[in-house]
């Protein structure tokens, strides 16, 4: 964006200053019905949620005083919250990897040419059409540990029934296999795009030179994905930070707690619990993780392409 | 674009669209405002709207109850909306209280009251209104009258209480021989004759002797838990600012029992509560620990199905029981009209509860209790004498049913239950997280 502003000619400095001023206004005009949204959706939320963080302030309207930081004290001291934290986490890095990999091999396979391309590509990407809750009950109903299709198959091929959603060790890996089948359509569709806009002529030298299919993939689609991938790790990180939904829908946190995302927690503390005040402050120190894991990103990625 | 085209006999430019459009829109805008306030203007028909969570079998009785009360008054209407169980029927209703956009009427659990009553969500009832229309505090059993007030005020009318009972199938208690001479399930009065009961149970069934299933819901396990626990005559309280008091022994001994029964024998070791009640439906056990509500689904299943509160084991009967109450939530600019008819429409439901009774539940309101038709209900008569042992959920502001207590009990005594963890471990845990919340700011 900043390149093409740079490098576009400037006509307007050569223009009167009063038909400059016009084409600001005119500008802002526009702008004005965004920026309306803007301040009153989003900064204003933000600005009123901080000084939320800072009182007592509940649901029923009880304790509005100002209070300073002492919910963020309390927070960084609650078992729970870090608890819940950990479990996004978690989710993050065992769903970010699968969804970037199995993403890659998706769209690898289906750029190798095979037919009916078209019929691949909308199998893959439909499920990412579908709203949570439709993906959640699906899902809740192929978990069920006496009749889901699941485990059906599973005693088919002589195996143990597993409690897919019930078992604090099994219930986070079986939310990550139903967001995985949710939205890996759309990273894979973003590798697809970038494999095909690799130039031919690089894969006809390397076969010249007697590179094999396998040399080929990791010496000249790989690399030239890279900015692909950055791209794509990035926004699937901060997907996964927000999880909820599958969760607060399949599992409602549980069992015992072992699902529970931090969103939830905020929710839970804010609504049923009434804390408005703490349950700010708590999104707040969410909020500072995500802004902290963003400028790693953006650090690591900038050093990168440097 | 056809219509304006006939209006105007000739083709319209886009800003003549657009500005038409726009009066169009600001015209039916206005109409829908003079709407609104013509009908309320005219009085014609207040109408009333009421929340509740009754989505099961009650669900289709409490509309009934409501067809039969809005026929027999012309004078409103009451527009029933129903939430789904638990917490997000509980954050909406104090979400719309706080936002000030309440329905007139709703129905909360009894052991919920304490968390709304002290942050003004909801209005205390007037007592004299209420006897205006046929209903005093003698209508009602000590228990749950009681139960009804907060801090000297009435807050919420019950309709029902609705103990954790005891379901069994009298064909399989017939063959394993432990029925009484009155054709009802002997008494027991010690875990290890329940236990040898439900063995017997066992032989007849092939499968299980007792149905219960609990995973994944905190309050399923609260329910028999807390049955027991006051059971061996002890209290637990809940005071914000200090630790909770409550017998940890006897806790833990409640917890054990509990964990003993799910030996794949006695009763299946893991299963959810759809499951244990499926199971029960098909013949696969002879007992079942269950809300009253399940017994339109046990009479629909054709199995012979009695009922009786579930068995004194330690010493003190007692039943873990809670009340669909009706409440009002706190308007924002209150209409005395419609509050009137809150009045009737609840103390006519209240005298029609009778079909309420039906669906399993024990009227809140002595008459209908009383009455010849009542007694003539069974199983529910067999286990009418509930009302008297009930033990409502220990009253704070984050307890009750549904609420994310419970969660956090099933949090930490699950794996108990499972065999997987210690009940003392799995108490202590469940203490201390209580602890930690009494130990928090009051937000109410």
């Amino acid at each position: 964006m900043s390149t093409s502003t740079l490098s576009r000619p400037r006509p307007e400095n050569l223009r009167k200053p009063t038909s400059r001023t016009r084409s600001n206004l005119s500008g802002w005009g526009f702008a004005t019905p965004f920026l309306v949204f803007f301040l009153v959706f989003l900064v204003w939320p933000i600005l009123y949620g901080f000084y939320m963080s800072l009182t007592g302030k509940s649901l029923t309207g009880a304790n509005d005083n100002l209070i300073g930081f002492a919910n963020y004290a309390e927070a960084l001291a609650d078992a729970d919250m870090w608890r819940s934290l950990g479990n996004t986490l978690y989710f993050t890095v065992i769903s970010t990897v699968p969804l970037v990999l199995v993403a890659l091999v998706m769209a690898a396979l289906l750029n190798i040419g095979l037919p009916a391309q078209w019929l691949w590509r909308l199998s893959y990407f439909a499920p990412y059409l579908l709203a949570s809750t439709v993906v959640s009950l699906f899902f809740t109903w192929m978990y069920n540990p006496q009749l889901g299709l699941i485990n059906e198959f599973l005693t088919g091929l002589g195996l143990p029934r597993v409690a897919w959603l019930n078992d604090p060790n099994v219930a986070m890996w079986a939310i990550v296999i139903a967001t995985l089948w949710w939205t890996v359509g759309f990273n894979f569709l973003l590798y697809l795009a970038a494999m095909q806009n690799i130039p031919a002529q690089h894969y006809e030298a390397a076969s010249l030179d007697g590179a094999g299919a396998w040399r080929q993939f990791f010496s000249i689609t790989l690399p030239q994905l890279t900015p692909t991938t950055v791209m794509i790790v990035l926004l699937q990180i901060l997907a996964s930070l927000k999880i909820f939904d599958q969760v607060y829908q399949m599992t409602a946190g549980g069992p015992g707690g072992s699902t529970r995302p931090v969103v939830q927690y905020i929710f839970e503390t804010g609504f049923t619990g009434y804390r408005l005040g703490y349950s700010a402050a708590i999104s707040y120190i969410f909020f500072g993780l995500i802004v902290v894991i963003s400028v790693m990103q953006f650090v690591i990625t900038r050093r990168r392409s440097a | 674009m056809k219509q304006f085209e006939s209006l105007t006999g000739k083709q319209l430019s886009r800003r003549q669209l657009m500005t038409g459009s726009a009066l169009l829109g600001g015209g039916l805008l206005a109409a829908g405002l003079t709407g609104c306030g013509g009908a309320a203007q005219a009085a014609a028909v207040q109408d009333i709207g009421f929340w509740h969570l009754l989505s099961g079998g009650d669900g289709i009785k409490m509309q009934a109850m409501i067809n039969a009360a809005n026929q027999a008054n012309p004078g409103f209407k009451v527009h029933p909306t129903v939430l789904a169980w638990g917490p997000p029927y509980y954050t909406k209703l104090a979400m719309a209280s706080a936002g000030g956009r309440p329905p007139e009427v709703a129905i909360m659990h009894a052991s919920r009251v304490p968390g709304y009553a002290p942050g003004g969500l909801i209005e205390p009832w007037d007592l004299d209104l209420l006897a205006e229309n046929g209903v005093t505090a003698s209508d009602f059993a000590p228990r749950i009258w009681e139960k009804s007030q907060y801090n000297g005020k009435v807050f919420s009318i019950a309709l029902d209480s609705h103990p954790f009972v005891m379901f069994y199938n009298t064909d399989i208690a017939g063959k394993a021989g432990v029925l009484a001479a009155n054709g009802q399930l002997q008494e027991v009065s010690s875990p290890d004759e329940f236990k040898a009961m439900a063995l017997e149970m066992q032989k007849v069934t092939k499968a299980h002797g007792l149905s219960f299933g609990y995973l994944g819901s905190g309050s399923q396990m609260w329910r028999l838990f807390y049955t027991l626990y006051k059971q061996h005559g002890v209290d637990m309280e809940l005071t914000p600012g200090q630790p909770m008091k409550v017998e940890r022994e006897a806790a833990i001994e409640s917890l054990e029992f509990m964990a003993s029964l799910f030996d794949d024998t006695i009763a299946a070791q893991a299963g959810d509560i759809s499951t244990g009640i499926a199971e029960f439906a098909r013949g696969g056990s002879g007992m079942l620990f269950s809300g009253v509500w399940e017994l339109p689904t046990m009479k629909n299943a054709g199995i012979p199905v009695d009922a009786a509160t579930i068995p004194t084991l330690y010493g003190t009967p007692a039943s873990y029981a809670d009340s669909h109450s009706f409440v009002l939530p706190r308007q924002l600019k209150l209409n005395e009209d419609k509050r009137r008819d809150v009045y009737k429409f609840v103390t006519d439901v209240l005298k029609g509860s009778l079909s309420w009774a039906e669906a399993g539940h024990i009227p809140g309101y002595q008459p209908v209790v009383q009455s010849q038709a009542y007694r003539e209900l069974t199983p529910q008569i067999h286990y009418a004498n509930a009302a008297d042992i009930i033990a409502y959920d220990p009253e704070s502001w984050f307890s009750g049913s549904g609420s994310d207590w419970q969660t956090y009990f099933a949090e930490n005594v699950q794996n108990v239950l499972l065999g997987r963890d210690k009940a003392a471990a799995g108490w202590d845990a469940f203490e201390q997280r209580t602890n930690t919340i009494l130990s928090r700011p009051n937000p109410v």
